[in-house]
Formats: structure tokens, sequence, C-alpha cells
């Protein structure tokens, strides 16, 4: 039992996450056609989870697969934010590190 | 904001798990090791498959009825040519303007100094938002996506001033690099 539930709750928080930055598009992010691939790895990693209460062997290969897919998208995630010294995206460092008064922050332009 | 690092760790330890039951010998159905799989019994297959895929399901439709109702914003932001900085919209300002609504579709005018201050309220979730230069002679539209982008940095945020709470919506108006180099001064 510990694969179904290992592999099903695997599958639904990266898929979710995933779907999260997904629904970003909505206001105007661009679309990472890695993002795609990872949430079909949730996909393929939640069929393995139910393939696992039949053949675990079998399922385990199948949610290699479907790990393999999600970490294309979650490397490179992950290396583009060390290698930003864990910056945080210009919403929420902006408001903590910058003056709040428009006039100031406008000065140079 | 922990939905990321959860994802991450459940998912280097699938990856783990699996990678080690794939290049693995399968066990004789005898042996009991709760870390190698056996498949569950017939009772327990078909109980935790069937809630599973409820619970799924259910899960599946609650949000999909949640984004069907959810209504999507649709503001006009009229900048004025040639405008670069940040742009700060303040909302619930008493006496202040409400924002005109033309056709279901709010009209946000910003002055010259880039703040626009109107007793009307925030709207939160999904956006269509419009972005447009606006001159005596015409109006044009603002990439907000691509390469070459002009609007950045967008959020909302409440503040606390000397009349209180301030609820207010911040973007950059400027090229990437403008952005990017003003961040880290």
């Amino acid at each position: 039992m510990l694969p179904f539930f290992l592999y099903l709750i695997t599958a639904v928080l990266t898929g979710f996450h995933v779907y999260t930055l997904l629904t970003l598009t909505l206001l105007g992010a661009p679309v990472n056609p890695l993002e795609l691939v990872s949430l079909l790895g949730s996909l393929a990693l939640l069929i393995a989870a139910y393939i696992s209460l039949f053949n675990p062997y079998i399922a385990a290969r199948v949610a290699l697969l479907a790990c393999l897919a999600m970490w294309s998208f979650y490397a490179p995630a992950i290396a583009k934010s060390i290698r930003s010294g864990g910056e945080k995206p210009a919403a929420a460092s902006f408001l903590f590190l910058t003056p709040r008064d428009p006039a100031k922050r406008n000065a140079k332009f | 904001m922990t939905l990321p690092y959860f994802a991450i760790v459940f998912l280097a330890l699938v990856t783990l798990y699996s990678g080690f039951v794939s290049f693995r010998e399968q066990q004789d159905a005898s042996a009991k090791n709760w870390i190698l799989p056996k498949a569950p019994g017939g009772p327990a297959r078909i109980i935790v498959g069937i809630s599973s895929v409820v619970i799924l399901t259910a899960v599946a439709i609650w949000m999909g009825l949640g984004t069907r109702h959810s209504s999507v914003r649709s503001w006009r932001f009229l900048i004025p040519e040639g405008y670069t900085g940040w742009v700060r919209i303040e909302f619930e300002i008493q006496n202040a303007p409400s924002l005109p609504n033309e056709g279901g579709q709010f009209t946000i005018t910003i002055p010259a100094g880039g703040v626009v201050r109107t007793s009307s309220s925030e709207q939160y979730g999904p956006a269509n938002d419009q972005y447009f230069y606006y001159s005596a002679q015409e109006m044009r539209p603002l990439p907000v996506t691509g390469k070459g982008a002009l609007i950045w940095g967008k959020i909302n945020g409440e503040a606390q001033g000397a009349s209180g709470k301030r609820k207010f919506e911040e973007f950059f108006v400027g090229t990437e690099q403008q952005f990017k180099s003003q961040l880290k001064e």
C-alpha cells in the first residue's frame, strides 16, 4: 500500500503545483512547455499509483519515467532559483526593499 | 507558499523509491517487507481504488465549478505615452472618484505622476487586463508578454499608513532591463 499512497500524494502535489503555475497564464505569464511535460508526468504518476495496486514493480517503472518527466521542469527551476541566490520574484522583494513612494522610485526615469 | 517545497521533497522521495524498486529483483510472494511492494489483497485494492477515485473526482469537480463561477476581471489601464516607472493604484480611498465603468470594463487613467487614488474596491482573481499608451493623437496597446513586454512586477498589497490600511496594486512600465536594474538598487 506504501507505493500507492506515495505515488498518489506526489502526483496530486506536483500536479496541483504546476496547475497553479499554468493558471498564471491567465494573468499574462508566458507558458513554459516544460510545465506541460511535468503535468503529464503527474498524470503518469497517478496512473502508476493505480497500477501499483496490481503490479508494484511495473508501477515503479512507470513512476520512474513519470518522475524523469517532472524533473525536466523542476530541475531547471531549482537550478535557476539557486543561481539567483534565492532572490524572490519582483513582486515579493519589491514590497520590502524599495521605498513606497512611486515618485522617489521613479526619479531615475 | 510551502506547496513547491512539499512537491519537490515528495518528488525526490518517489524518484529514489521507484528507482530502487525498478532496479531490484522481484521478491518471492512469501517475503514480507513494508518498504518493498506487494500488491494488496482484493478487498483492500477495491476499497482504496474506488475511494481515491471518488475523492479525486470530487476535488476536480469542486475546482472546476469554482473556476467557472469566478468572474474574470477586465480592466483597461491608460498610461501616458512614453511613461516609464512604477504605477500605483490605491483603492477604497474616501472622497476619491470611483473608477469609470464602460460596458462592464473599468478604465483607469494613469496621470503623469503614476499614482491613482480611487474609492472603488480592488478585484482579485483571474484577470484579462489591457494596457495602453495614450496621447492626444492615439492610443496604442502595450505588450505584456514575450521579449518586448513592457509591463512587469504586478503586485497587490496592503500598506499601513497614517490614514489606516490602504489596498493597492502596482506594476512597472518599461523594458525588462529597466525593471531588473531598478530592482537591484
